[in-house]
């Protein structure tokens, strides 16, 4: 426990890189998420055809293997990125596949007599989705984005195999040093906990906000 | 001023308007009846482009789109005829994140990108005129029936429409709240509103009306005035109708 208690410094400097990937790669990934929604949604055959190819990729394939295909496999050809920059590039795409489901169908949710309405009042295609449409479906989607995030950040635990020194991995290192398990990856686990619970009550309270009417 | 000539809808391969030719003129009100699934509503839209038009030409004001033009110039027109034309729906359809206000400043905001403080003076009147200030802050879902189908009726209004467009206003609401809607519409037809009402109503149509489209099969089978239809009608069909909404 003493090792514990002494390296905390070391533990939570992990779990601060933990977090800025988790929430570096879910900004880029609602980004993602959403363009690629509208695409699939909205856009001509060929965007379509692209977020649909992005989508069942990322779904069928497992992370971590998207995770080292970025880190390792980009370099033969001649893209050599950090460990840091990589894992948030490949969490971002994959959490971005993930998200655009999540808000397809959201945005499907939302009857056509909305769409409809703004119309007949001359809105354009576009400003009915900005305006009415994605309001809507963004508080629909809320509650399995809040499950997704959360995965997410336990999900950052894969980018331990590229040298990303994040919870897991700054764990790893001081089991190597010390040669004791469990009290180490007790606390990590504690500590993953605490970040989930966080995030999930953050989460709620942003939802209770949006659903004023 | 509205006018279709040969205008038709066909949804693949059943065709649910058949060459409807009409003209209707400034400030006239004009109640569309008739049996379920005769194509009363698709008439409506296919008038602000809600839904494509197969065939003919619809002319509102001397915005025209014609069937045969490309897609691209149909679009435009379309979008300048909905600025000239109210749209009320059976379902009301309100923004459900919006307060009743910010329904009716919406498209004042966006579509004609109008200071706030302007649109905002604009609602509250409309608002006002339909007797729900009081509410301008609430959210459609602490709103009745019949006082969201009224934010409906002052949103669809705020663009300063040139003509109406009812699409059974008041089917979707309890029998006692009907009254308050009716005489919204009742309110807009004597300031010489140009509208197009479908309804079931069929006292209301006949009080409210100057002018009957009698619709069955995608077809107008009579176009009347309200008196000489409801007092005589001319074709068996009508005749039949009418008994048979009057037994109810
Ligand atoms: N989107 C659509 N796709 C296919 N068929 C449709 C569609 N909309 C309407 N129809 C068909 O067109 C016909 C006319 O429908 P419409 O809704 O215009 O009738 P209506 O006169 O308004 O009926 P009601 O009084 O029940 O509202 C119906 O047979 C209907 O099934
Ligand atoms: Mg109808």
């Amino acid at each position: 426990m003493n090792i514990v208690i002494e390296n905390l410094p070391f533990l939570f400097k992990g779990a601060y890189y933990t977090l800025l990937i988790t929430i570096i790669s879910m900004f880029f990934g609602l980004i993602i998420g959403v363009l690629t929604a509208i695409a699939r949604l909205k856009g001509n055959r060929l965007l379509q055809g692209i977020s649909r190819v992005y989508v069942s990729i990322i779904r069928g394939t497992p992370p971590l293997v998207q995770i080292v295909i970025v880190y390792y496999g980009l370099v033969d050809y001649g893209i050599t990125l950090g460990p840091l920059t990589a894992a948030c590039i490949a969490l971002s795409i994959n959490i971005g596949a993930y998200v655009s489901e999540t808000f397809r169908g959201a945005i499907q949710a939302i009857p056509s007599g909305q769409t409809e309405a703004a119309l007949a009042t001359g809105m354009s295609e576009q400003q009915a989705v900005r305006r009415i449409i994605l309001p809507q479906a963004i508080r629909v989607a809320i509650p399995p984005l809040g499950n997704t995030f959360v995965g997410m950040l336990k999900e950052t635990s894969l980018v331990s195999v590229i040298a990303v020194t994040e919870l897991l991995r700054s764990a790893q290192l001081l089991v190597a040093q010390y040669y004791v398990y469990m009290p180490i990856y007790l606390s990590i686990g504690v500590m993953y906990w605490i970040m989930s619970t966080g995030f999930t009550f953050i989460l709620n309270k942003v939802e209770k906000r949006l659903s004023v009417y | 001023m509205i006018q279709t000539k040969n205008l038709s809808k066909k949804f693949v391969d059943n065709e649910v308007l058949k060459n409807i030719s009409v003209d209707i003129p400034d400030q006239q009100v004009v109640a569309v009846i008739g049996p379920s699934g005769s194509g009363k509503s698709t008439f409506l839209r296919c008038l602000n482009g809600l839904e494509e038009i197969s065939g003919g030409i619809v002319d509102v004001n001397g915005l025209i789109v014609d069937a045969f033009d490309a897609k691209k110039i149909r679009q435009k027109s379309v979008r300048s005829i909905r600025q000239q034309t109210g749209m009320v729906f059976q379902q009301f359809n309100l923004y459900p994140h919006k307060t009743a206000l910010e329904n009716v400043i919406e498209a004042l905001l966006i579509v004609k990108v109008m200071k706030k403080s302007d649109a905002v003076s604009i609602g509250e009147k409309l608002l006002q005129r339909v007797g729900l200030i009081d509410k301008k802050d609430s959210y459609p879902s602490k709103l009745s029936g019949g006082q969201q189908q009224r934010v409906a009726i002052a949103r669809a209004l705020a663009m300063e429409p040139a003509i109406m467009l009812f699409d059974e206003p008041t089917s979707a609401l309890d029998p006692e709240l009907v009254g308050e809607v009716l005489t919204v519409i009742r309110e807009l037809a004597e300031e010489g509103m140009s509208m197009i009402i479908v309804t079931h109503e069929m006292r209301f149509a006949r009080d409210v009306a100057d002018r009957i489209l009698f619709m069955a099969d995608g077809e107008i089978v009579e176009d009347a005035t309200s008196e000489q239809f409801f007092e005589n009608p001319r074709t068996k069909r009508a005749k039949k109708f009418l008994e048979k909404v009057i037994e109810y």
